[in-house]
């Protein structure tokens, strides 16, 4: 019984947040308080179960741990045997962090979700699709499933940005839709491709072949070789979109400007970092060879994500756009990672997605509590904020030093693992990279000194301080931060064992 | 005691959280007591692990931190001389500044937070100062940089001082990068970060020279940051702007000769990379001119000292380069006694002065504040180097090493800048205790600021003899490794540096105090030599022309570049599917690109929807 409730976990998890869904259908669209509570609680059960499935994870065993198959239907194609499509979820070490941290943003995205005025049922129901979606993403054990929780996301992030934003709302959102439609089309064909070649969709079955050397020798023949190209190249372009890298990622500063803090939370948080679980999960697992002939390119786009929105988050005066393009550069760092291939790079990229979720997330929670009160982002019109506000200028200080890769949090681990990773294949490229840690530094500094230093602005004359609602989650987020960077363990631990698989099987 | 040496950096810390949680509740005269008495226990137990340590005893220790793949790095605690010394150093500055600011931060609205922020310094600088491996090292080294730029931006509502936090951090971080990319090409090349094995890896001469040339002097550009050398130095002049203890402690006596302590602790490196060798004698004697040349002029009496205390530091280098090891950690223990002393005692004379910092309106201080003009002029003598002060011995260690060495360049530069110290010093002393008074005054005479000020300056005095007669200072630093080579230098040398430092001295004297020379001599003969001087060589507008400038207006070159050529790249793949759905058009009317998308979605969650049930059924 306890052996079925824990194999069950997986997919309890990714539809937990469904029963928030039921209740909020129940209660009437006026009722703001009580939307609000069970919007808050509906995302707590996911986050409990996430957690209790990183502490039942047996981090030494690694591998694939609570799969199930639930089948779910099955079509029959000519020549081969019946396709089968099945829920299939489960975890290991490289979904695993995502998912928690997954569940964690969402739920404190919750609770940042108070800032919002209209249509509140409708806001929390499309935003606990959101995270099943994002959830079933991380934790699905099949290509089909994927796609299914991947467009989830898509159209719930439509409507949120469309209905919730700001003034230039729908044209933010009509942007997002055309870029990552575009991205689901290429992910689309890298899909059916996939099923062409290894006739499965399931990943276990896909990694087997795509390592099996016969395989891998027929696959390099003529004219083979070529279709195989292709769909590497759509896999790389579907999720390059998501993450985003140069020059695809114009739509992702709209979504930072336009839509609500708390669905920045988890778009710049979780959503962002699909690309780069795409990315490995697909990319590196599936495509060993291609992979590493495409490392050097894949390094070089890094290095420009890096330097390129470094040097734009510099001139920037809206808060929301200067980390839209601090995100730019921050995900360069998963690029390098993932272009190291080894065992450090690899573990760099996993660490900078899961704590670059927290670090936006943060950073986004003090832009939502900031706009609620000064009603402004610029940073031109603020200034001297640790007089009426302390507290919350604290929060961005230190959310600031987590941007900026200060020892001691998540930040500096992530990019002293994906360095010391590209350090070894390519010290060129990462030697220029190393530039966007003192960059960093200038733009992040900039702005926290610009808003919370100096002499205090007309504007935020009066402004008061965070209260615990809102000081309670920033606080936990902050905690995460730096839990990892002074236990740094604490993720590195389960994670291991897949990484060290993952990066033996491409001989690096 | 020694192998408990972990619980040492944990008292600040202690101090820290508690002060941070309880920033509104603590009375100021309760944060000063939790600040002082957690650094009095660290430095009770730093004592302790000294005796220990001189009683021939070294420790390590650490358990596992990160592992990844094969890899395991540890987080621990190592005690060894170099260690020792510091640990000792580092605490007693700590504890002596933390009852000084109780007098010296009385009444400002955040006092609590100072202490707090006094707190996670002392803790990450001893961190810094135990780590056993350069990962460890590196992560505290940077907490201690934060520290810094908090602390100079305490008073944030100042723009001067929100301006000199940023400019202290990005300037060292520029310097970290260095020591970033060395720490990882250690790494590489050794397999580990820890000092023991990477030495060991050395020995074996298993690292290609001139892959060590370039990790030696990558870990030099650390050090040239933090250390505020040339041409990383202007951040630390600017760092006045943070309150006086904070000089003190953190960009005199402690942070800022981290980048010393490096370069010693990595020394076997250093030994083993003559090019690097090199570079950080020259380096390390230009800075020390160089700065003391521009501290010549400034009339800023903390601006003074910053500026002599990069020359001070470069004197550090230069000995470390001249193979002076001993000589140079032997100046940073004196030079942290010392200008501790200066600053705090410069700090109660600002006091005095009504939070007035420039020297040409003191004057005369001497007849009213005798008892600070004493101890400010123990420290002018133990920096200018006259005997017994502490100064004298290092300072003459350090030229003996130099000219051992054999680079006479260096050797002569550091003579000259021995005089220029001279100089300057009693410029800053006569100019601020001597003549008529030219401002009204307050009495400060609390004995919370008077009594560390008088510690400081007994040590200033007596912490030299731990190296005379005899040099069982040198001896117990390096094991007896370093023989009496450097010892047995020419005796000229001492007669002439202190012949150098009474020069200068007296023409302080006749300029400042008998004004029989007129001061304003020079500005007026070669105003363009005075100019280049007061304005610091220029150095930091060419750093906003050439680097500054050019980066924001790449910034801003870019955000177009952003807005229409890359945008528009995109535009064109946009207008395929607009294509598509002109053609479309023709069939059907009404929208058409972005709802298809949206319905051939809305059709798959139908599916799923209609099929789900059977999960449940």
């Amino acid at each position: 019984m306890m052996e079925q409730l824990q194999q069950a976990l997986p997919i309890g998890l990714v539809f937990s947040p469904l029963i928030g869904v039921i209740v909020l259908l129940c209660i009437p669209r006026d009722k703001a308080g009580w939307l609000k509570g069970v919007g808050i609680l509906a995302t707590l059960p996911p986050s409990v179960l996430a957690l209790l499935l990183y502490f039942q994870f047996d981090a030494r065993a690694g591998g694939v741990q609570f799969e199930q198959r639930l089948p779910w239907f099955q079509i029959q194609l000519p020549q081969i045997p019946p396709w089968e499509v099945a829920f299939h979820f489960g975890v290991d070490g490289l979904s695993l962090p995502l998912a928690v941290m997954a569940a964690l943003v969402a739920t404190l995205a919750a609770c940042a979700s108070v800032y919002i005025q209209k249509r509140l049922k409708g806001y929390f129901l499309l935003f606990l699709l959101l995270e099943v979606g994002m959830l079933g993403v991380f934790l699905a054990r099949n290509m089909f499933l994927f796609f299914l929780f991947f467009e989830v996301t898509l159209v719930t992030l439509f409507f949120l940005i469309g209905i919730w934003g700001s003034i230039y709302r729908e044209k933010a959102a009509n942007r997002f839709l055309l870029y990552n439609g575009l991205g689901s089309a290429f992910l689309l064909l890298a899909m059916i491709g996939l099923f062409v070649l290894f006739q499965s969709l399931d990943y276990s079955r896909m990694q087997e072949m795509a390592h099996d050397s016969r395989i891998q020798a027929m696959l390099a023949q003529e004219p083979v070789n070529n279709i195989v190209r292709g769909i590497f190249l759509c896999t790389v372009v579907a999720f390059a979109i998501k993450l985003p890298m140069f020059p695809f990622h114009t739509w992702m500063l709209r979504v930072h400007a336009e839509a609500p803090p708390a669905v920045v939370m988890i778009h710049s948080g979780v959503l962002l970092k699909m690309g780069a679980y795409g990315l490995i999960r697909f990319g590196v697992e599936l495509f060993p060879q291609q992979m590493q002939a495409f490392a050097g390119v894949l390094a070089l786009l890094g290095l420009i994500n890096i330097l390129y929105g470094a040097a734009l988050a510099f001139v920037q005066n809206e808060l929301r756009r200067l980390l839209a393009y601090a995100s730019v550069s921050h995900m360069g760092i998963i690029l390098f990672g993932i272009a190291a291939l080894n065992v450090s790079g690899l573990t760099g990229a996993v660490f900078q997605a899961v704590s670059h979720g927290f670090i936006s997330a943060l950073l986004f929670f003090f832009i939502g509590s900031l706009y609620e009160r000064t009603g402004t982002t610029d940073i031109r019109q603020l200034g001297g904020m640790a007089r009426p506000a302390p507290v919350l200028t604290g929060i961005f200080l230190a959310g600031g030093l987590a941007l900026l890769g200060l020892p001691g949090m998540s930040g500096f681990i992530s990019e002293f693992l994906a360095f010391l990773g590209l350090f070894h294949e390519e010290p060129g490229l990462a030697a220029a990279g190393v530039l966007g840690l003192v960059l960093a530094a200038a733009y992040t500094l900039r702005a926290v000194l610009k808003a919370g230093f100096g002499p205090v602005a007309e504007q935020i004359k009066g402004m008061a301080d965070t209260r615990w609602p809102e000081t309670a989650p920033m606080m936990v987020l902050l905690s995460c931060i730096i839990l990892i960077g002074v236990w740094p363990d604490v993720l590195g631990e389960p994670m291991k064992v897949t990484i060290q698989t993952i990066a033996s099987r491409i001989g690096g | 005691m020694i192998a408990n040496a972990w619980i040492i950096p944990l008292f600040p810390l202690v101090s820290f959280l508690l002060l941070l949680a309880g920033r509104k509740t603590f009375s100021e005269r309760s944060a000063a007591w939790v600040g002082s008495l957690t650094a009095c226990f660290a430095l009770a137990g730093s004592v302790w692990v000294l005796l220990e340590q001189v009683g021939g005893s070294s420790y390590r220790a650490g358990l596992e931190w990160l592992s990844f793949g094969e890899t395991n790095i540890r987080f621990g605690v190592e005690v060894d001389q170099l260690n020792a010394l510091m640990l000792l150093v580092v605490s007693l500055v700590s504890f002596l500044v933390q009852v000084y600011s109780r007098r010296y931060m009385k009444g400002d609205e955040r006092f609590p937070l100072f202490y707090a922020y006094l707190g996670l310094f002392t803790f990450s600088m001893l961190g810094l100062v135990i780590s056993p491996n350069l990962l460890q090292m590196y992560i505290f080294w940077e907490l201690v940089g934060v520290c810094s730029f908090l602390l100079i931006g305490f008073w944030y509502f100042k723009p001067e001082a929100k301006r000199a936090a940023k400019k202290a951090f990005i300037m060292t971080r520029i310097g970290d990068i260095g020591l970033f990319i060395a720490v990882i090409l250690l790494f590489i090349h050794t397999g580990s970060f820890d000092w023991a094995q990477i030495f060991a890896v050395l020995e074996a001469g298993e690292i290609p020279p001139e892959v060590l040339t370039w990790i030696t002097l990558l870990i030099f550009l650390g050090a040239v940051g933090k250390s505020g050398q040339f041409p990383l130095h202007t951040w630390l002049p600017d760092a006045m702007e943070g309150p006086t203890p904070v000089s003190a402690l953190i960009h005199a006596a402690t942070m800022v000769a981290a980048g010393v302590y490096l370069v010693a602790r990595a020394f076997p490196l250093f030994e083993a990379a003559p090019i690097a060798m090199d570079v950080v004698a020259w380096t390390g004697a230009f800075t020390a001119m160089f700065a003391a040349a521009i501290a010549l002029v400034q009339n800023d009496i903390k601006r003074v000292l910053a500026y002599s205390t990069v020359s001070q530091l470069g004197y550090m280098m230069l000995a470390l380069g001249s193979v002076g090891y001993a000589a140079g950690v032997f100046h940073l223990m004196t030079h942290a006694f010392f200008k501790a002393l200066l600053f705090l005692a410069a700090g109660a004379v600002i006091l005095a002065f009504h939070h007035q910092q420039d020297i040409r309106r003191m004057g005369g201080l001497w007849n009213s504040h005798r008892r600070i003009g004493w101890f400010f002029l123990i420290g002018c003598l133990a920096i200018s180097g006259i005997p017994p002060f502490a100064g004298f011995f290092s300072k003459e260690e350090i030229l003996m090493a130099a000219y051992a060495d054999g680079r006479i360049g260096v050797f002569l530069i550091g003579v000259v800048t021995a005089f220029l110290t001279a100089f300057y010093m009693f410029r800053l002393f006569f100019l601020v205790f001597w003549g008529e008074s030219r401002r009204e005054r307050q009495a400060v005479a609390d004995p919370g600021m008077m009594r560390p000020i008088a510690v400081l300056a007994v040590l200033s005095v007596l912490a030299g003899f731990v190296q005379f007669p005899g040099d069982s200072f040198s001896q117990w630093l390096t094991g007896g490794a370093e023989s009496a080579a450097t010892g047995a230098g020419a005796v000229w040398i001492p007669l002439l540096s202190i012949l150098v430092s009474l020069a200068g001295m007296a023409l302080a004297w006749t300029m400042y105090a008998a004004k029989t020379v007129d001061p304003d001599l020079v500005s007026r003969r070669i105003p363009w030599a005075y100019r280049l001087l007061e304005r610091k060589f220029y150095v930091d507008e060419a750093y906003n022309q050439v680097l500054i400038r050019p980066y924001r207006g790449l910034g801003l070159f870019l955000v177009g570049f952003d807005r229409y050529i890359v945008q528009g790249l995109v535009r064109i793949i946009a207008a395929v599917p607009r294509r598509i759905g002109v053609w479309a058009r023709a069939l059907q009317n009404g929208q058409f690109q972005t709802y298809t998308l949206v319905s051939v979605i809305g059709l798959v969650l139908l599916i799923i929807g209609l099929t789900a049930g059977r999960l449940f059924g």
